[in-house]
């Protein structure tokens, strides 16, 4: 039992130095490794700044500009706008235009009195009004009914002037020229006529490109009856109506 | 919703056709009127290839007629024999077939391949076009905006559009869809109709019209294996219609249904036949590519409207360089509240909705 017992107090001892070996080892060991990661995260450190810079670089892979949206790309490109060689002359040369500039805005509308059939009025208006309304004489106009707000608001006396037959009037009876007829408009219907100017109401002419010439309001608009009628689409898709079947 | 208004392409792959009825009761035989008429079952997408009855000798003569093309251009541009406007159509096919990417050409090569596709037209119709290769212009880049309380529905600018852009007759392809929808719905495209005829403006509707949008991140232009389409500078989204394989994988990528496909060949009377053409534009097309609105680049590059916005007679269509701070569609973007279709999407499409 004595022997076991020395036995195993050798075995121990043995266990220990060998312990005392190993750990002796290690810290070796870990001395080494300690070392090697210190060189490591040194040199991961610059690894990892070039990898920034790789995909910071390379993230805009998408986007060869910098920009974030559009909108922002319009704001920044358009700063040091210079004028495109493209021009509209050519396209609007053979319009009647005349040129007018209002709050700002610098562009064309079509000359109107040379479009309007009898124009000047005072060639056939050489009496005044009462007496034409005879029934002795030829019936004129005779196709116009005024679809223009209601009676309580609006009859021809609004815009013409009875007396002065080959000019508009405005509301305080100021004379209106029949080429610049918008004026006449502009009275009531302020928000379109802020949008005409800008671009937003009525229809660029023929070109995108500069000088601008755009439709007048009775391009479109009948000043008599003024609002868009109903009517057929011009086109249906018959094709497709067999393709959704 | 009914059925009737459904508004996907499905490839119809298990759907058996139904056979006709008739007034007898019975499918076959009997009462008189039967008449044995089996039609051409018509084959979609994928089908066509793969679900066609084919017998080793097809195959063989499908397989060899492609080598044959090749071999017969080589014969015929170097026989004597064959007169000279074969032998130039030859050569001209030859250089066609193997010509590069338009978006890397150089700007000699470009003419090059405009005056050949001219010459070969002419060969074959005896017709002159004038097919343009003309480039984007500096400090233009071109946007829209529509105007949803103006669009009445007449549909003039999708009438306009076909006939500017030679676009196929038979299949009706149209770039541009106006949609009726119903007031107080919001901007809801699946109740919405976009093939509507009766008078318009329906009372109770309002009309918006789509297209495609030339997204300045345009998701179409990513997806495309061949890069056969591209953004110009000057922001109109093309397609090299020669490049193109036509794997529709733009068709798939593009929220807006913006592109469309030619699943036959494109058909244009000779006389309606638009002229005036530009090689990424209304140019001839073939069977099996991809086309689709380019802001009628054979107009907008000269400084023309597209023909949309000159058809349209409510002046709901503005078009024009967002640039030049001065021009109409910047006052729109500036004073008006504008917004655009999925835009949470970040494609970030040039073409602006807004209400007066």
């Amino acid at each position: 039992m004595r022997i076991g017992m020395i036995h195993r107090v050798l075995d121990s001892i043995k266990a220990f130095r060998l312990d005392c070996k190993e750990a002796k080892r290690r810290s070796e060991v870990m001395k080494v490794r300690k070392a090697l990661h210190k060189q490591y995260r040194k040199r991961k450190h610059s690894l990892v700044c070039l990898l920034l810079i790789a995909t910071v670089t390379a993230s805009c892979k998408h986007h060869e500009e910098e920009y974030h949206s559009v909108v922002d790309k319009i704001e920044a490109k358009s700063k040091d706008y210079k004028e495109t060689s493209i021009s509209s002359e050519i396209f609007i040369q053979d319009l009647h235009t005349i040129e007018i500039s209002e709050g700002g805005h610098t562009f064309l509308i079509p000359e109107r009195k040379g479009q309007i059939k009898s124009y000047a009025c005072t060639e056939c208006h050489t009496k005044p009004l009462a007496q034409l309304k005879g029934k002795d004489l030829k019936k004129a106009h005779w196709n116009l009914t005024l679809r223009h707000a209601d009676e309580h608001t609006m009859n021809c006396i609004t815009c013409h002037n009875g007396n002065d037959m080959d000019n508009l009037k405005s509301l305080t009876g100021a004379k209106i020229d029949f080429n610049k007829s918008y004026n006449l408009c502009k009275q009531c219907h302020t928000k379109q006529f802020e949008d005409w100017k800008g671009g937003a109401h009525g229809k660029r002419l023929e070109s995108w490109a500069n000088p601008r010439a755009s439709m007048t309001c009775v391009n479109c608009h009948n000043p008599h009856k003024p609002s868009f009628e109903k009517r057929w689409p011009a086109k249906f898709n018959t094709q497709k109506v067999k393709e959704r079947k | 919703m009914g059925t009737d208004k459904k508004k996907w392409f499905s490839l119809n792959l298990t759907k058996k056709k139904e056979s006709s009825s008739c007034g007898c009761g019975s499918n076959s035989g009997g009462c008189g009127s039967h008449q044995k008429v089996e039609k051409p079952k018509k084959n979609d997408g994928f089908d066509q290839v793969l679900n066609s009855s084919m017998d080793r000798r097809n195959a063989f003569k499908q397989l060899t007629a492609s080598l044959l093309v090749g071999a017969g251009a080589v014969t015929t541009a170097c026989s004597v024999t064959g007169d000279e406007k074969t032998k130039e159509k030859a050569q001209i096919d030859w250089e066609e077939q193997f010509k590069g990417n338009y978006k890397l050409m150089s700007d000699d090569e470009k003419t090059a391949t405009v005056d050949r596709l001219v010459r070969r037209h002419q060969l074959k119709t005896g017709d002159q076009l004038t097919i343009s290769s003309e480039t984007a212009e500096e400090n233009v880049l071109f946007g829209y905006a529509f105007n949803i309380s103006k669009c009445q529905g007449y549909m003039d600018c999708v009438s306009a559009c076909v006939e500017e852009n030679n676009q196929d007759r038979n299949s009706q392809m149209e770039y541009i869809r106006i949609h009726e929808m119903k007031d107080g719905k919001g901007f809801n495209f699946n109740e919405a109709d976009d093939n509507f005829y009766h008078e318009v403006p329906a009372d109770g509707h309002f009309y918006m019209g789509t297209q495609c949008f030339h997204c300045d991140n345009p998701p179409c232009v990513e997806v495309c294996p061949v890069q056969a389409t591209w953004k110009e500078p000057d922001g109109i989204v093309v397609v090299d219609y020669d490049w193109c394989v036509g794997c529709r994988y733009c068709m798939a990528a593009c929220p807006y249904d913006g592109r469309r496909f030619n699943w036959s060949k494109p058909e244009v009377p000779a006389e309606e036949i638009n002229k005036n053409q530009h090689y990424l534009g209304n140019r001839l097309r073939k069977k099996g590519v991809m086309e689709k609105c380019t802001f009628c680049i054979q107009r907008s590059r000269k400084g023309k409207n597209p023909a949309c916005v000159e058809a349209c007679p409510t002046g709901a269509r503005i078009f024009g360089n967002l640039l030049d701070p001065d021009s109409t569609i910047r006052w729109v973007l500036e004073n008006k509240k504008v917004f655009r279709l999925k835009e949470d999407l970040g494609t970030e499409p040039k073409f602006w909705y807004f209400m007066d």
